[in-house]
């Protein structure tokens, strides 16, 4: 499966901008489940200084530079990405007191992913949260992923109001409703409190062709787990379910800090600026010029 | 040599008797430390028979007028620091004690051999941790000690330092223990300070007493702010042949804004303030009344945290948006590295003689201290058990802040040590306090008006330079506890500083 | 050199000259109460008229009196040009300058900081004239000891552009407040108060024994406006601030380039110099005075925000 993804972010400052430094996490993974068959950046003002690396989550990051004033800032990435279906195994079914006895390996190994990190704060509320979903010893711990996004998603409804995306943890609880960025977070939350090693990922969701009407869309983000006999597996608490062919990945990182669509710093006399993001994610029709080894 | 000056004083030696006897009586405490001046039948050790025959029994009566001409000295010449928490930045100067700390030239080439070993090691660890991470991966160093101390940094990874210098300037903190040997107490790979009073002391002396320095065959220390320039234009990018240098400095509140300045005019490069500099195209540049000037190496005396708001602290008004990803591009380079920090955390100091051996296939020259990492279940159990018998120290912090000595501390501090300790033990070592050594120094007033001389705990910290040839500064700074029996040192704790002669034969 | 360096220099020069302004200004304003004791209460409001802090004083307070009037001008933290204000301002960029002044003009600037941060209305219980006099020695010193340590390069000239252009601002407000301020009723012109007051105003300028020198006891506008705006030897006339200016102006555009768009004839520089070296008294006070400082100090405005332009701004 083929999609178009034309990402569009467009900052308009009250007063002119300068000496603005940014940095994008907009480029799709190339990974063994997507294939990134072209990949474009815009930005405007012209004469921005743009350089790609790769970080340390192996995310492909741009940091885009623009010394003189402007009004306005404008970032376009357009992506031409093939999702492939059918990698990565099937999660081992493993009883949870199984699970625990590779406790101390995956705590030294995986310990970035099961720590506290800004986002998700090991707080109090947290804890509580927590104690109320922890885990059976018998329960399977898959069926336990999902029973944790379920659970959460019993408890926290889809508010757009309610948080932004500078919310913690513990603005959530309290808001008692959020976001994906959210629902993610408070996922990694109770897994690592859990003991399972979990990331967060940014990305899209393209539409369902058979339920979703053409509509407004937004970037999303989800979180994967590692499990047994599987490796890092994807689960999208904000609809219940493991990730699917429809899940386009970006960057991944511990939480949203790490993987943040685009960042930066800028000086203007005014400190006010509005932002806009135009998401557009569609199938497109397979291009034979490009020939993938799709079996 | 040696023992030419041991007959030539021999005729001395009647007045050296007295000086002992007086001295040793001021030992009150802590009699089985070394004392780096005698041995324990009060003969004077390898090169101190000249400073004791011809400073200070022939100048007994002048140390309060020296000291005096010293400190007027450092107070003319603005050497001066800012203590933290005082209001508006008080400036004080770091007190001097015009007693010499000598060290022999046999002494000090393990020492030098040593350090080197040490500060290039920690820099393969360096490369290491933000590269491959074998050392991990291999299990020598927790994978999780490293990934979750506050001083990695994740944007460090794939800048890769022009060759691979990560640290260019190291201070190493060394102790002499009760048997005389020189231990590692801590590693500074950050942004190391105190090399200017070990050249404005030298300075001092020069004035004080030229002849003694010269008789002593005190090796000279002012070629450091060449070597450090030397060092700083190897990281030029591209190899151009006069790179522009430029010193960053946090401003003139910063507790070491007097050294900034002293470095950035002994070398001869502009001392900038973050607001100084610019980013663009991915190159680097300050601001100067003609226009945009391209800045090729930074020396930064800011830490990581507040270098880049982009990558780090967004509030921070001291840094420079955008120098990561100018970095990161080749656009310029800084000294020393992002990322440092990692490897000069108190827990990380415990896997050093691992990475010495790992990296380098060698033994350790100079010994660390034993060190307990609190996060160990077994280890914190056997600490807190006997806990008045360890020095703590907490894991992130600098300058002897937050170091509680066992044997010293009141019940109060024990408990409330202990609390944190439970609450946090990772943020925590424990180590078993060390006598460490003592020398004379003036200690206040006699009964007879004199000047009166007693023994004082001491430290030493040299500074290494790791260009394309280490070396390392042949002196450094001698820091002295003034306080009677105090063991701790730092200036920011009311410690003093003595000039340091290496002998070059 | 950095901007950021020539930036505190010339805010520095400016605030010791401002500073040092207003203690001669308060000095002479006091005086010439003591030695025309009208009683009349708003003798004072002129003071604040000269300096502009008129308005915001009406914000603190009611009817002015001597007190509170010496209090605000001197060191009301909330009048950000009092003597007290002008002397931390000054300070906090000699701060930042420290490790390029001398040690003796840091120890004066510095020490001057410490003492003014004790002063209350005590200071005046001494004797008020005893206190400015200090005060303006003190400012004399700082400007001698700078003159004999600091070494004659682009430092010292952005150091002299701001001293200069603060000068050269305040002769012409202070002319120009006598003029309209302290105008006294149409029959007192050319008389005692009149002349007193025009006395006061050279003296405000330490003028008054210069200005003898050239024109003898007689004291009058015309001579008087002359010898402040158009004497070239005298160093507090707005012509030698200005021929001073123009040539460190020249200097650092030597050393950092653009000096060409800073005097051309048509820039700000380029007309006050003309007009300052053209001028004659009586012809300006013939189409009047009061425009013709306004012209002034708008020219030093303009000066002013194209040397911030062209080597200050640093954003």
């Amino acid at each position: 499966m083929v999609f178009r993804v034309r990402h569009a972010t467009h900052f308009q400052y009250q007063a002119p901008a300068y000496e603005s430094h940014n940095e994008a996490h907009l480029r799709p993974c190339d990974d063994p489940s997507q294939l990134v068959l072209a990949f474009d950046l815009k930005v405007a003002p012209q004469g921005a200084s743009i350089r790609e690396f790769r970080d340390y989550f192996g995310n492909r990051v741009h940091s885009i530079s623009i010394y003189p004033p402007h009004d306005a800032l404008t970032i376009v990435a357009s992506s031409l990405v093939e999702r492939l279906p059918g990698f990565g195994g099937q999660p081992a079914s493993m009883r949870f007191e199984r699970y625990l006895t590779d406790d101390a390996v995956r705590t030294r190994k995986h310990c970035e992913y099961l720590t506290a990190t800004r986002y998700v704060p090991f707080s109090d509320r947290l804890r509580k949260f927590f104690w109320m979903s922890r885990p059976r010893k018998n329960e399977d711990v898959v069926e336990y992923v999902m029973r944790t996004i379920g659970f959460i998603r019993d408890q926290f409804g889809y508010d757009t109001g309610k948080t932004d995306v500078h919310s913690s943890l513990d603005e959530i609880l309290r808001a008692g409703g959020g976001v994906c960025q959210d629902f993610a977070h408070l996922t990694l939350g109770v897994l690592r409190l859990a003991g399972i090693p979990s990331r967060y990922v940014s990305g899209y969701l393209a539409p369902d062709p058979g339920t979703d009407t053409p509509g407004e869309q937004a970037t999303h983000a989800w979180v994967e787990t590692l499990l047994p006999g599987a490796g890092w597996t994807g689960f999208d608490p904000t609809n219940r379910c493991r990730t699917d062919i429809r899940h386009i990945r970006v960057a991944i990182g511990r939480d949203y800090a790490d993987a943040t669509p685009v960042r930066g710093v800028y000086r203007s006399a005014a400190g006010q600026n509005t932002m806009r993001v135009d998401l557009e994610v569609c199938p497109a029709p397979m291009a034979p010029s490009f020939g993938q080894s799709q079996q | 040599m040696q023992s030419a000056a041991m007959v030539q004083s021999a005729g001395e030696l009647g007045n050296v008797a007295p000086f002992w006897a007086l001295y040793r009586a001021a030992h009150r405490t802590n009699l089985e430390a070394f004392d780096e001046m005698f041995d324990p039948q009060g003969r004077p050790r390898p090169g101190y028979s000249r400073v004791l025959a011809d400073f200070l029994i022939a100048h007994a009566d002048r140390f309060d007028e020296i000291r005096t001409r010293a400190d007027r000295m450092f107070l003319n010449e603005g050497v001066t620091f800012n203590v933290y928490g005082d209001s508006a930045g008080a400036e004080r100067i770091f007190p001097f004690d015009p007693i010499p700390r000598l060290i022999d030239a046999q002494t000090w080439s393990q020492l030098e051999a040593g350090l080197i070993q040490r500060v290039r090691a920690l820099n393969a660890f360096l490369a290491d941790v933000y590269g491959e991470g074998t050392i991990l991966k291999e299990g020598i160093v927790p994978n999780d000690l490293i990934k979750t101390s506050p001083q990695f940094r994740r944007a460090a990874a794939g800048i890769i330092p022009p060759h691979g210098a990560y640290i260019t300037v190291a201070g190493i903190d060394l102790v002499r223990a009760a048997d005389g040997r020189f231990h590692v107490l801590e590693d500074n790979v950050r942004t190391p300070s105190g090399v200017s009073y070990v050249i404005k002391n030298r300075l001092v002396m020069t004035r004080l007493v030229p002849e003694l320095i010269r008789a002593t065959g005190a090796r000279s220390v002012e070629h450091y702010p060449a070597d450090l320039l030397a060092c700083l234009c190897e990281l030029a990018p591209s190899g151009k042949s006069r790179p522009t240098v430029a010193l960053l400095t946090p401003g003139a509140y910063n507790s070491a804004f007097f050294e900034h300045v002293f470095l950035s005019q002994q070398m001869g490069v502009e001392l900038v303030e973050g607001r100084d500099l610019v980013c663009v195209d991915h190159k680097l540049y300050m601001k100067t009344v003609d226009g945009l000037r391209q800045v090729d190496v930074l020396y930064r005396r800011i830490d990581d945290d507040f270098l880049d708001p982009v990558v780090f602290r967004p509030d921070s008004m001291l840094g420079v948006p955008g120098l990561t990803s100018v970095l990161r591009a080749g656009g310029a380079a800084i000294a020393n590295a992002i990322g440092t920090g990692v490897a000069d955390d108190k827990a990380v100091y415990a896997y050093t003689p691992a990475m010495i051996r790992y990296y380098l296939g060698e033994e350790p020259i100079i010994p660390i201290v034993e060190t307990c990492l609190l996060r160990d279940p077994d280890a914190r159990r056997m600490v807190l058990r006997e806990l008045d018998r360890y020095v703590i120290k907490p894991t992130g912090a600098s300058g002897g802040y937050g170091v509680v000595i066992g044997p010293s501390a009141s019940d109060r501090e024990l408990a409330q040590v202990r609390e944190r300790i439970e609450r946090a033990p990772a943020d925590y070592i424990a180590q078993p306090v060390v006598q460490i050594s003592v020398h004379p120094t003036i200690a206040g007033r006699g009964a007879d008006g004199g000047a009166q001389i007693a023994p004082r705990h001491i430290d030493f910290r040299p500074f290494v330079l790791l260009g394309a040839r280490p070396r390392v500064l042949p002196g450094g700074l001698t820091r002295v506890a003034l306080r009677e029996g105090s063991l701790i040192v730092n200036s920011s704790q009311g410690g003093g500083s003595k000039d340091t002669w290496v002998l070059s034969s | 050199m950095l901007r950021r360096i020539a930036d505190h220099l010339f805010w520095m020069a400016r605030y010791l000259e401002r500073a040092e302004w207003r203690a001669r200004l308060a000095d002479v304003n006091y005086h010439l109460l003591v030695e025309n004791p009208t009683g009349e209460p708003q003798s004072w409001a002129p003071l604040l008229a000269i300096t502009g802090d008129g308005e915001l004083f009406a914000e603190y307070h009611d009817a002015p009196n001597e007190a509170q009037v010496l209090d605000f001008f001197t060191f009301e933290l909330r009048n950000p040009s009092s003597i007290l204000s002008c002397i931390n301002a000054a300070r906090e960029n000699a701060r930042s300058l420290r490790h390029r002044l001398s040690s003796e003009l840091w120890l004066e600037i510095n020490t001057l900081y410490l003492d003014s941060q004790q002063w209350s209305h005590a200071v005046f219980e001494q004797g008020v004239y005893g206190f400015f006099s200090e005060l303006r020695n003190r400012f004399h010193r700082v400007g001698g000891i700078s003159h004999a340590t600091l070494p004659r390069d682009i430092e010292f000239d952005f150091m002299t552009v701001g001293t200069m252009l603060e000068r050269a601002e305040n002769v012409s407000r202070l002319l120009d407040s006598k003029y309209h301020y302290l105008l006294p009723r149409l029959e007192d012109v050319g008389g005692t108060v009149d002349r007193m007051q025009w006395a006061a105003v050279l003296r405000s300028a330490s003028a008054l024994e210069a200005y003898r020198r050239v024109y003898g006891n007689q004291i009058a506008v015309e001579p008087v406006v002359e010898f402040l705006l158009f004497d070239a030897g005298f160093p507090r006339s707005a012509r030698f601030c200005i021929d001073e200016l123009e040539a460190a102006l020249e200097r650092i555009g030597r050393a950092a380039g653009g000096s060409r768009e800073i005097s051309d004839a048509a820039s700000p520089m380029g007309r006050l110099a003309a007009a300052l070296r053209a001028g004659k008294a009586g012809a300006v006070i013939g189409s009047g005075l009061h425009e013709f400082l306004m012209e002034v100090q708008d020219l030093c405005a303009g000066i002013g925000s194209i040397i911030f332009d062209k080597y200050l701004r640093f954003e």
